[in-house]
């Protein structure tokens, strides 16, 4: 059973951020997960200095909050003009900055950091069970995750189309009426509720992996985005269950097993992509040269 | 076209989601998760930090096979669990942990493991006048520097032996009073070996507030640079007020940590020796964890040793 959870979390994480992987890889933006894992902090301080608690409910709310202003500012200036990467780079800098001023002028000697308070362990998961009136539900992370999931499917699915004129050609969304900064800003509350929700359930290292990964991998074998995140979200899972494969044979880091296994994945479509692949690519040169 | 890759599409995605699938069976069949625990009778016992791995072998004896997930030189503010670590908490009989947030946010999965078996903080016992708090009301975690804490550690983990495997009592009882025996002896001889140091020289400076309790129980003054949590960084105003300590009283030696990088202290043992004052590096301490297993600073006892006895032989 222990098995089953961690497999079952993992997957949802990962179906969770290939998804908005997609998107993000496509408007330059995947390391807004990185982003969101440092810029939470100052959010994680002011909820331990407002409620003096260190629970983890508290915790996600501060972080929740914190990710979603990470989100708004770097879309804030974006819109009004700053590249993509340095708005990232400004904004999570400058709040992880704040929170580290914060941390050294009030709490110098409270353990505050994420990774103890925030970021959880996969391995960990089917010990924080949710009990609802004395019945066993299995992990919170489960609901939690396959909520942020639910969400995300009907957000995207109900405005896919929106969302991907958004994604390739913005002025041509803006111009049959679409109201791009609201899809931009939809997508980033999105990215902000599974990234920080995996946070707390998984960790740090493998919501920015697969956020990033399983989508970059998709995106040099198809050309379509429908089939890109199908493609996407695929990866994501094949490399959880390779990866916790890794892990067990190992004895080593779970969630590190999962992002290297992406990584290998992401490895084998960069060779082998029939489109736009290494091979493919050197193979389609020798024809095209012999021809001329 | 677009049909007949589409469909090639789809079987692939089918034979993923197979692959899937038939992983997660297998590896429900590979492990069943329920296997005895150490089929000897003994009872299988996982604490996290050596410290408690070490009071828990003393006091279980030959009924306990101990295992410590924090191997040594592990801070436990560091430590990434592994996938070996799951079934070392699930096959326990018995987990211990210091409790006081010092495993952060494992300290909730643990409250969980309480209703399905005796999972217990060793800092449990302690009343709050004996804990380190600060303004904001945490408490320190790092109570194992005062030995007299880690005598009311050991009683935890002997009551919770006692009450796991009752029909062994009068054993746990011996073993737990032959440890704290020695962990009185300890405690004397920490407290004699301090004071024995002349009064202005008795300050203990560190990188890392791990020393506090040290400090309290033995009567030497602690500075350290950072805070208790790693993420605090230290601010260049610190370095100098610590620099300006060391050469206005005369301090003869600073200390490293074992499980803390050294380059914040060296900065302050630059400034001070700029302005005319030679400090020297005291020695390594063992903070958060212990020395390699099989040495003598392996065990909580060697380890508070070695510690005393470094502390003494610089600064005397």
């Amino acid at each position: 059973m222990t098995d089953f959870w961690i497999l079952l979390t993992g997957s949802l994480v990962a179906a969770c951020c290939s998804i908005l992987g997609c998107f993000l890889v496509l408007r330059r933006m995947s390391l807004i997960g990185d982003a969101i894992s440092h810029s939470v902090l100052p959010g994680i301080v002011i909820a331990f200095m407002v409620s003096g608690s260190r629970d983890s409910i508290v915790m996600l709310l501060g972080a929740s909050v914190l990710g979603l202003v990470t989100v708004f500012l770097i879309q804030l200036f974006q819109q009004s003009g700053v590249q993509a990467d340095a708005s990232i780079g400004v904004v999570f800098t400058a709040l992880f900055a704040a929170g580290v001023v914060l941390v050294s002028l009030n709490l110098r000697n409270v353990d505050l950091d994420l990774d103890c308070v925030l970021y959880g362990e996969i391995a960990h998961v089917h010990w924080n069970t949710w009990t609802l009136h004395g019945a066993d539900m299995g992990p919170k992370a489960v609901w939690m995750l396959g909520f942020t999931l639910l969400v995300i499917v009907l957000v995207i699915g109900l405005f896919f189309k929106q969302f991907k004129l958004c994604a390739f050609d913005p002025m041509l969304a803006a111009a049959v009426g679409i109201p791009v900064a609201l899809f931009h800003y939809l997508l980033m509350g999105l990215v902000s509720m599974a990234t920080v929700s995996s946070f707390e359930s998984v960790g740090a290292i493998l919501v920015v992996g697969m956020l990033i990964i399983p989508a970059s991998a998709a995106y040099l074998l198809t050309d379509r985005l429908g089939r890109m995140i199908l493609i996407s979200v695929a990866i994501g899972i094949a490399s959880t269950v390779l990866g916790y494969f890794a892990a067990v044979v190992l004895d080593a880091s779970i969630a590190g097993c999962m992002v290297c296994a992406a990584a290998l994945l992401f490895v084998l479509a960069f060779v082998f992509s029939p489109t736009h692949g290494l091979l493919a690519r050197r193979l389609w040169r020798r024809l095209h040269s012999r021809s001329v | 076209m677009r049909k007949k890759t589409n469909s090639a599409i789809r079987r692939w995605m089918y034979a993923m989601a197979y692959t899937a699938v038939s992983a997660v069976v297998l590896a429900g069949c590979g492990n069943g998760g329920n296997e005895p625990a150490a089929g000897d009778g003994k009872l299988t016992v996982t604490a996290t930090t050596g410290m408690i791995a070490d009071a828990a072998a003393e006091v279980g004896g030959e009924h306990a096979e101990v295992t410590g997930l924090m191997g040594s030189g592990v801070d436990p503010h560091l430590y990434k669990a592994s996938q070996g670590d799951i079934k070392k908490l699930d096959n326990a009989d018995i987990i211990f942990y210091n409790g006081l947030h010092l495993e952060g946010k494992m300290a909730e999965m643990f409250e969980k493991m309480e209703d399905k078996k005796p999972t217990v903080a060793v800092a449990r016992d302690l009343p709050e006048s004996a804990l380190r708090t600060d303004p904001s009301g945490a408490h320190d975690p790092h109570i194992w520097f005062d030995v007299e804490n880690w005598i009311s550690a050991t009683e935890v983990i002997r009551d919770t032996f006692i009450e796991k495997d009752p029909a062994n009592e009068g054993d746990y009882r011996a073993q737990a009073d032959a440890y704290i025996a020695e962990l009185k002896k300890l405690d004397d001889y920490a407290a004699e070996q301090i004071a024995s140091i002349p009064e202005a020289s008795r300050v203990l400076v560190t990188a890392h507030d791990a020393f506090g309790y040290f400090g309290d129980a033995y009567g030497i003054k602690v500075m350290g640079l950072q805070g208790i949590s790693t993420a605090s960084e230290y601010g260049s105003k610190d370095v100098s007020a610590l620099r300006d300590f060391l050469v206005q009283n005369q301090i003869k030696a600073v200390f490293v940590e074992s499980s803390v990088p050294k380059k914040s202290i060296e900065a302050v043992i630059e400034g001070a020796s700029k302005m005319g004052h030679e400090v020297a590096i005291g020695g390594e301490l063992f903070s958060d964890a212990l020395g390699k297993a099989g040495t003598s600073e392996g065990t909580y006892i060697g380890m508070v040793k070695h510690n005393v006895d470094t502390i003494v032989s610089a600064l005397k």
